[in-house]
Parts: structure tokens; sequence; C-alpha cells
């Protein structure tokens, strides 16, 4: 029978449950209780701050948020404690998603501006803590507040409670790892306008992981408030818990749900190794030399270094599976015919300017069920422009654009994504951290048909295999060349089966060869019955491929119909070439 | 029976200390076991601590040690941080197993201490708790003598000291720092002041870590006050006087709650300053001959350690005393038991360098034994009360 790693995280926290019945002195079990506790504040760090990147050093807030609700509520109001760590849960998980709302809002405050930002609210939580009720300056004593007997003694219960939260710590991390909600936040790590585009509801998923870090955090300090029995603003909003945290958990590894674990464990080991008095400065120092010299030597932590890189369990192609997916077309071939030449996307008297520069102006598009529509004109003319309010990644300023009889101006573009539409980038976008198949799977999850991950990789699979990459399916993005990179992000849009593929110049960069596979493959896309918008420079693939044009100049729609029609017209002539001067 | 034991410990550690009665200690060591903070933000003032322990525990060994045996001291550093500190003592208590401990520095590692010494039914001999009333274990003992109620009992002190002198002030200001045990301290004398009769001016409170003190120090030159409270720790008294003297002001008279006394004493602008103390190296202190051999040997080793200032004052004296109570409770029961400790420390009185300490009021503490020294050319001398006064010292006013 194979045991899951949540079994095992089980059967190690029952085995270490059975350490206070062997009657060990008190101080292995208080430092346990310590070790514990940090692996549980550095993990509960790392499920916004490691799986999504929006590195936090406001951990202390919350850590803190749930020390005081603790510490009132048993010191001042009496309430039994055990009561009041569901409080400080609360306490700090709400705290924490109010801050979120506000901020996962706002698109700047991104890498070190978030980290500032949530470092400043420790600042003022602090000062709001010291200067009310809450603590008013002399500290807050715990020293009269019944602990429960829930071990034999009281080093024990402490252990329990510590070894108990950490468990559940543990999986909950392990669970949002493996779980969609994880794979998400890892998108939004490496890119994430790529993520919402795909898919991925980049603000719920990342308020949802700030509210479970927050409340492991507060519950933590729930407990560390007895254990120290004494708290005070200058302790407990100290900068060294987030900066602890952060350690830890590059330490161990950031993109492992039990890299936090490995850290926490080697620096509270270390602490406790270099104690003695005689040379105390020395032992820091040597605790110091070791860990720098850990991470120089593994910058992605033990865990980046010995568990490899990949983060879900993959299997290999069902080898029953004879058709691939890109056979399969998203709709009966019959329904599909009958509704050919239907209007799919309708956008009308679209406007959009950056700064003054008016890059789209009252555009009109429509784009028919079942066609490919070349969408044409010079540099800086407003395709991609185009592509970027239609797909959500732009708001636009006026205007209206429904997709079939839905309208999507105005919607969040990871609903455009499970809407049906998707899109390229004219420069590739691969998600760096996430290899070649968890790159396509990502959109296959999150996309329109929100498969679970084992068909999403299924499906992955046959993409890769559909568009050439299937050999580079282990490799990160980063090892391919520009034309297999080009590939993947034709086989990240086609994964999500998408109604409506928006192609941005995905042939510009490509070889002639190169180009005359790409233009098979788009007519094999389409020829299952996909609808396509085709952006391009590359005019013989244009000519070749697409049933109409529509061609941009200033922002605006110059003309459009049959591309042999709409290319000998004098306004698409000068456009792209100027006014002839005699 | 009280004051025999009492003359027996005190006599038998002045004639230990003066090298008359030597006997080479044998046999196991007393192992007595402690925390420090001896690296992180507490480590400047815990060194003063390790300092003191090391001659007491030299000087203990070079006589007959503890009950004829060596003593051992197990020092451990808890790097400033409180819940190190009640692991490290579980350790000592369960792994090292320890006779004795006595306490480490700071209000927030000793309150995590006692936690500890409280589960293991063990005595706590202390040296800077600066909050009494959280201290509610019976077997802890405080060497710091400043009396169960510090903010009453301090202030008042020094407003007799005030009142005393030649231009006892009508009006007052208190600033302080929002740290724990200074903010104790800072509202009970905005209380006491209130009751005396002194009109508050100005009440201003900042955070511990504050660096500018640039806007305080204009309040206060606004509100005129006869006197200037300041609820100062470390070198926060230096970084206001500084910024009064960046706007011509100078307090008139003024008081510093805990400050970092070297660097205070240097300062020109802090000519006046008054703060509170309870051992100065000079006479009357060090006309106790174990005071006297504890000055020299203290100065000497702290000047080989480097340290900013190397004068005994109150942490160092409360070091001192620490120790020896936990001598003077050894040698009279003649037992290590704790609970033999605690019921003799309670019935008896022990005569230290900062004076005589007893354990029978609230909390275990005593009487407040806190004087008022002040900068005088740069160094500090007791002025009140008169009887413990350097020779010839008298507070100065302005």
């Amino acid at each position: 029978m194979r045991v899951t790693a949540s079994g095992w995280i089980a059967i190690a926290g029952l085995a270490l449950a059975t350490v206070p019945f062997f009657k060990p002195p008190a101080f292995y079990e208080t430092f346990l209780y310590l070790v514990f506790y940090w692996i549980v504040l550095a993990t509960s760090w790392n499920i916004l701050s490691g799986y999504s990147g929006y590195f936090s050093f406001g951990h202390g807030a919350f850590f803190g948020a749930g020390m005081y609700t603790t510490a009132t509520l048993s010191g001042r109001y009496d309430w039994a404690f055990l009561w009041t760590l569901p409080a400080a849960a609360l306490v700090a998980a709400l705290f924490g998603t109010a801050i979120g709302a506000v901020v996962f809002r706002v698109g700047r405050l991104r890498g070190e501006l978030f980290a500032l930002l949530t470092l400043a609210v420790t600042f003022v939580l602090a000062t709001v803590v010291l200067n009310t009720r809450i603590d008013g300056g002399q500290g807050v004593n715990l020293g009269g507040v019944a602990l429960p007997a829930i071990g034999p003694t009281p080093s024990a219960t402490f252990y329990f409670l510590a070894l108990a939260l950490t468990v559940i710590t543990l999986w909950t991390a392990r669970g949002i790892y493996q779980a969609r909600l994880g794979t998400g936040l890892f998108a939004i790590h490496d890119d994430e306008d790529v993520a919402e585009v795909l898919g991925v509801p980049t603000l719920r998923y990342k308020l949802v992981a700030f509210g479970v870090s927050c409340a492991l955090a507060g519950v933590a300090g729930g407990i560390h408030a007895m254990f120290v029995s004494y708290v005070t603003v200058g302790e407990t909003f100290s900068i060294i818990v987030p900066l602890t945290v952060v350690l830890m958990s590059v330490l161990g590894g950031t993109r492992h749900w039990l890299g936090p674990t490995v850290g926490a464990t080697i620096i509270t080991g270390l602490v406790y190794a270099f104690t003695a008095g005689d040379y105390a400065i020395a032992g820091r120092a040597a605790v110091g030399l070791i860990l720098v010299v850990v991470i120089l030597f593994m910058p992605n932590g033990v865990l980046g270094r010995f568990a490899g890189r990949s983060r879900t369990p993959t299997r290999a192609p069902d080898a029953n599976r004879t058709a691939p997916a890109a056979a399969r077309s998203t709709a009966p071939a019959q329904t599909r015919q009958q509704r050919q030449g239907e209007i799919l996307l309708d956008a009308r008297g679209v406007s959009k300017a950056f700064r003054g520069v008016q890059a789209l102006d009252r555009v009109d598009l429509q784009v028919r069920r079942g066609e490919i529509l070349g969408l044409v004109g010079p540099n800086g003319s407003g395709k991609s422009t185009m592509i970027n309010v239609v797909s959500g990644h732009f708001l636009l300023d006026s205007g209206r654009i429904a997709f079939g009889d839905r309208e999507v101006s105005g919607m969040a573009a990871h609903r455009i994504a499970h809407a049906g539409i998707a899109r390229t980038y004219q420069i590739p976008r691969p998600l760096a951290h996430m290899n070649v198949l968890e790159n396509v799977a990502l959109p296959a999850m999150f996309g329109r048909n929100s498969l679970g991950r084992i068909d999403a990789e299924r499906e992955a699979r046959d993409w890769l295999e559909f568009t050439g990459l299937a050999g580079k399916a282990d490799a990160l993005p980063d090892d391919l060349n520009l034309h297999q990179r080009k590939f993947l992000e034709l086989a990240r849009a086609l994964a999500s089966r998408p109604s409506l593929l928006f192609l941005d110049e995905v042939l510009s960069g490509l070889t002639p060869s190169e180009i005359d596979n790409a233009i098979a493959t788009i007519r094999a896309i389409r020829d299952q019955g996909a609808t396509i918008v085709f952006v391009e420079h590359v005019m013989r693939a244009v000519m070749e491929l697409a049933d109409r044009i529509v061609v941009l100049n200033y922002g605006r729609v110059i003309a459009e119909g049959l591309p042999q029609d709409v290319m000998q017209r004098p306004e698409v002539v000068t456009a792209y070439l100027g006014k002839p001067h005699a | 029976m009280k004051l025999a034991t009492r003359i027996i410990a005190a006599l038998g550690a002045a004639a230990l200390s003066l090298g008359l009665a030597q006997a080479a200690p044998s046999g196991a060591p007393v192992r007595i076991g402690s925390t420090l903070a001896l690296t992180g933000p507490l480590s400047g003032t815990a060194i003063i601590h390790k300092i003191v322990g090391e001659i007491y525990v030299d000087d203990l060994n070079k006589r007959d040690g503890l009950l004829g045996r060596p003593v051992e001291w197990i020092l451990k550093d808890d790097q400033s941080k409180p819940e190190l500190a009640r692991t490290l003592y579980e350790q000592l208590i369960t792994v090292d197993k320890v006779d004795l401990i006595i306490g480490p520095y700071a209000t927030p590692n000793i309150i995590a201490a006692m936690g500890v010494a409280q589960r293991y039914n063990r005595v706590l001999i202390h040296h800077t708790m600066g909050i009494p009333s959280l201290a509610k274990y019976d077997m802890q003992f405080p060497a710091w003598s400043v009396g169960p109620n510090p903010e009453t009992t301090v202030p008042n002190t020094l407003f007799d000291a005030l009142a005393a002198s030649a231009k006892p002030p009508k009006t007052i200001a208190i600033v302080t720092s929002k740290f724990p045990s200074v903010y104790f301290m800072s509202v009970g004398a905005r209380e006491v002041a209130k009751k005396r009769g002194l009109q508050e001016v100005l009440f201003l409170e900042w955070e511990f870590g504050n660096k500018d003190f640039g806007p305080i120090a204009n309040r206060v030159k606004d509100a005129k006050p006869d006197f200037v409270f300041v609820g100062a720790i470390g070198l926060e008294g230096n970084q206001l006087l500084e910024a009064m003297k960046k706007i011509d002001y100078v307090p008139p008279m003024h008081y510093y709650m805990y400050p970092a006394p070297g660097p205070l004493a240097k300062l020109p602008e802090a000519q006046g300053a008054l703060a509170a103390s309870i051992f100065e190296q000079h006479p009357p202190f060090t006309n106790n001959p174990i005071a006297a051999q504890f000055v020299k040997e203290y100065n000497a080793r702290a000047a080989k350690a480097g340290l900013p200032d190397n004068s005994v004052e109150t942490q160092a004296a409360a070091s001192f005393s620490t120790w020896q109570v936990l001598e003077a409770a050894v040698t009279a029961t003649k037992s290590l038991d704790d609970k033999v400790l605690a019921a003799w420390l309670k019935q008896n009185q022990v005569d230290t360098i900062q004076g005589r300490l007893r354990f029978d009021r609230a909390n275990n503490y005593g009487d407040d034994l806190m004087r008022v020294k002040q900068v005088q050319n740069g160094h500090w001398v007791t002025v009140w009360p008169k009887e413990w006064a350097a020779p010839g010292a008298k507070l100065i006013t302005p």
C-alpha cells in the first residue's frame, strides 16, 4: 500500500505524540515545541510568499495579532485559553485578508513594494497596540491564566498543542501545494498577468492564501503568548520574526511544501547548538557562517537541491489513447458546421488610450465562428492592444465586446479565459519555474474545461505531441530555443480548448522552414473547428492562412475583406509603405 | 536568631572575601545555572552581569566555595529572547541538572525563567526585574531592592530630594518611552507628582526605538517646566539632550529613569542630570570592604573586557547582590534544597553592597533602596538621601 505524503505527516505526528509518554527531560519537549513553532510560522509564511512570490515582511504582524488576541481575551476577559485560539486565527485572518483586499488590487504593489508595505503594516499595528488599552505600554502578563492539562506536564501541553498545529499546517501546506490553488499560486509567482489570462483567479487565490497563512500564524501566536507568559510590543512585533521565517523558508526551499520545515529544523537546531555562555558571540557567528555557506551552495534551498523541481506527480500518456487531442474537436462536427459563419466575437466602438496615445480608436471588429481572421497593420497600429483588451489584460476605455451571447468587456481576464478565449504572446511569456508540461497543463486546469490535474496533464501531453514538444515535456522554458518557445505558447493556448484563439505574431523570428511547419500546424488547428485571429507581419503566412483580413492603422480599422482584395487597396499600401512623393 | 544569622552571614562573607579564611574547596562542584543575553539587543548591559558573575565565582572558589565544594557556573546565552531563556532554564534544570539557578537579565526574560522555576519548585534570585507586580512566584527573590511599589516609592524619593533642594520645582513635564518597565515608572511618577501638588505642564510618550527627539525637545521647551522627568532607557536621554541643545534649550532640572550611565555622565549637556541608583563607587558605599574590593576588581575586568564605562553602579551592584544573597542562604542553611533556601530567605535579611535586603513584603520584595544621583562635573555622585550622599555632595540646582 502506497502511503501518501499526508499519510506520512499523520504517521510522523502520531509517532511524535508518544514522546511525552517516555517522560524525557522537559527541555526536549520545549525544544521540540520551538521547532514546531518555527515550522508553523515558516510554513504559513511560505503558503503566500513562497508559493505566490508575494514576499511578505509582515508575518510578525499576523503572528502578533494572534498573540495579542489571546493575551487580551484570556488576560483581560478571562476566556479559557483554548477558546482564544480560534479567535486568534480569525482575527489574524481577517486582518490579513482586509489588507490583501486592498493591496492585491493595486498591480504595482508587488515585489519589494509589497515587502515594504507589509513591514509598514507591522509597525502600524505595533503602534496601535502600544498606544491603546490592548497593551498600553506595560505589556500583558499571562502568569495567572490557567493552562489546560492536555499533557502530563505543562511542557507536554505546549508540545501537544504545537505538534497538532504543525500537523494541521503541514496538511494545509501540502494540500494547497497539490491543489489547483497551489498550481495557481505558483503561476502567479512566475507571471501574474499571464496566470490571470490563462484562467487563474489571481485575486481570489492570493486572498485565500493570505487568509490561511495569517490564520495559522495567528494560532501560533496565541499559543506562544501563553508560552512566554509576558507579552510585550517590542518582543512581539520585532523584525526578528519575519527575518527568521524568511531565512528558514529560503534555506529549506520555498518551492516545496516541506522546505520551511527543513529550514526551521536546521536553524532551530543550530541556535541551540551554540548557546554556551563562554563563546556566545563566536557561536552566533558560526551559525551565520553556516547559513551563508548553505545558501551560497544551495540557492534554491535544501529541498530545491535534493528533492528535484517537479511539483506534481505525473503519469505517462495513456497507451490506449491513440487519437491525439488535436484530432478531437471541442464540439460535434455537425453542430460546428451548422454554426459556421455566425459571429463569435463582436467588438463595437472599442477605444483604448495610454497617456494621451490613442492605441485603439472606436474599433469595430467581428470574428466569425470557424474562420481565420488576419489582423494586420504596421507596428504600433493597435493589433496587440486589441488582443490585450479582448483577453482582459487591459480594461477598455469605451465600447463593448460580446463573445457569443456574453458581454465580456470589463470582465476579469480569468473569466474571459473561462468563457473560451485564449491567446499567445508576441514575446513568449512562459512560466519560468514550471516545466513545459506544467506550463501547458495549467490552462487545461484553469481554462474553459477546468480539468483535474491528471486529465490536464494528459491533455497537455497531447498538445505537446501536436506541437512537436513531447520530447521537451520535462524541460524548463529556459532550455528551449525561440521556435520551441513560440510553440510552447501555442500549445498552452490550445490546451484550454478555446473557442477563439488569438495568435500574436507566432511566426516572427522563425526560419522559413519553421514558418512552413507553423502554417501547417495552424491550418490543422483550424481544421478542427477552432476560430483564430491571426496577428502577423509575415504576409506570406497571412495570405495563405487568412479567410478574411482586417487592417488597423493608428488604432483605426482602415480596411477589411478578402486577403487579395484588401492588400491591394491604396490606403493599405500607403499604411505599410507610406505615401509616394514624386 | 535573625540578627545572629545576618551578622554571621555578613561577617563570614566579608572575612572570606578579604582572604582571611582560606580552605581549598573539594568534592563535586555545586553547579549554578543561568542565562544572560550575551548576544542580541540586550547584550550591551548583560555583559556587566557576566563579568560580575565571573568575579564572584572566582572569589568563591578562592575561598571555600559553597559548602566546601567548588562552584561551577553554567552560563548560557539566551540571545535576548524570552522563549530561549525559558527553554534554556528547562535545559539547565532537566538536562544539565544544576543544583541552583539564578536569574537572567531583563524583565521579560526573568518572567520567562520564573515560569520554569515555578514548575520545578526552584528558588530564583534575580537582579533586574523592573515590574514587581509581575513577580507572582513565591520562591523568587529580587536582589535589586526597589520595594514592591517602585512606581510610587522611587518618584517619592526623587521629589523628596527636589523638595529639599535650594529651588523646589513647582511645575513638571513628564516625557517617556513606552518601554514597559520605564513606562510603568513614568505613569507612577505622574500620579505621585499630582498628589504632591506639582503642576503637570506636559505629558508626552514616544515608542521605544524612536530616533527623532526634535519635536519632543520643542514641546518641552514650549511648556517651560521647572523640572523634566524623562522616562528614558539606554541612550534615549542622550538623544533628547542633544535635540534640546540644537534648539538652545537647557532644562532647569532633569531626571532620567534608566539611562546608560557612562554616556550620559560624559555628555556636557547632562551636567546636573538626576537618576536613580542603588550603588555608586564612592563612600559611603565603598566603606564596605567587600564593596571596595569588588569595585577594584570590577574596574579592572571591565576595562580588560573593553566596556565603555568601567564604573560599578546599579546593574553591577544588583548582580553582585544576587550572588551575595545566594551565598548567604546556602551558607546559613548549609543546604542546596530550594525549599529550605526559600524558607530561610523569607525569614532573614541579607547584607549586600547595596544595603540590607529583606524579602517579606508583597511578592517577596522588601525595602526600596533606590537613591538619587546627579551628574556633577562628568561624574555620578549620590546626592540623596543625605546619609548615602558622596562626601560633601549635595543636589545642585540651577
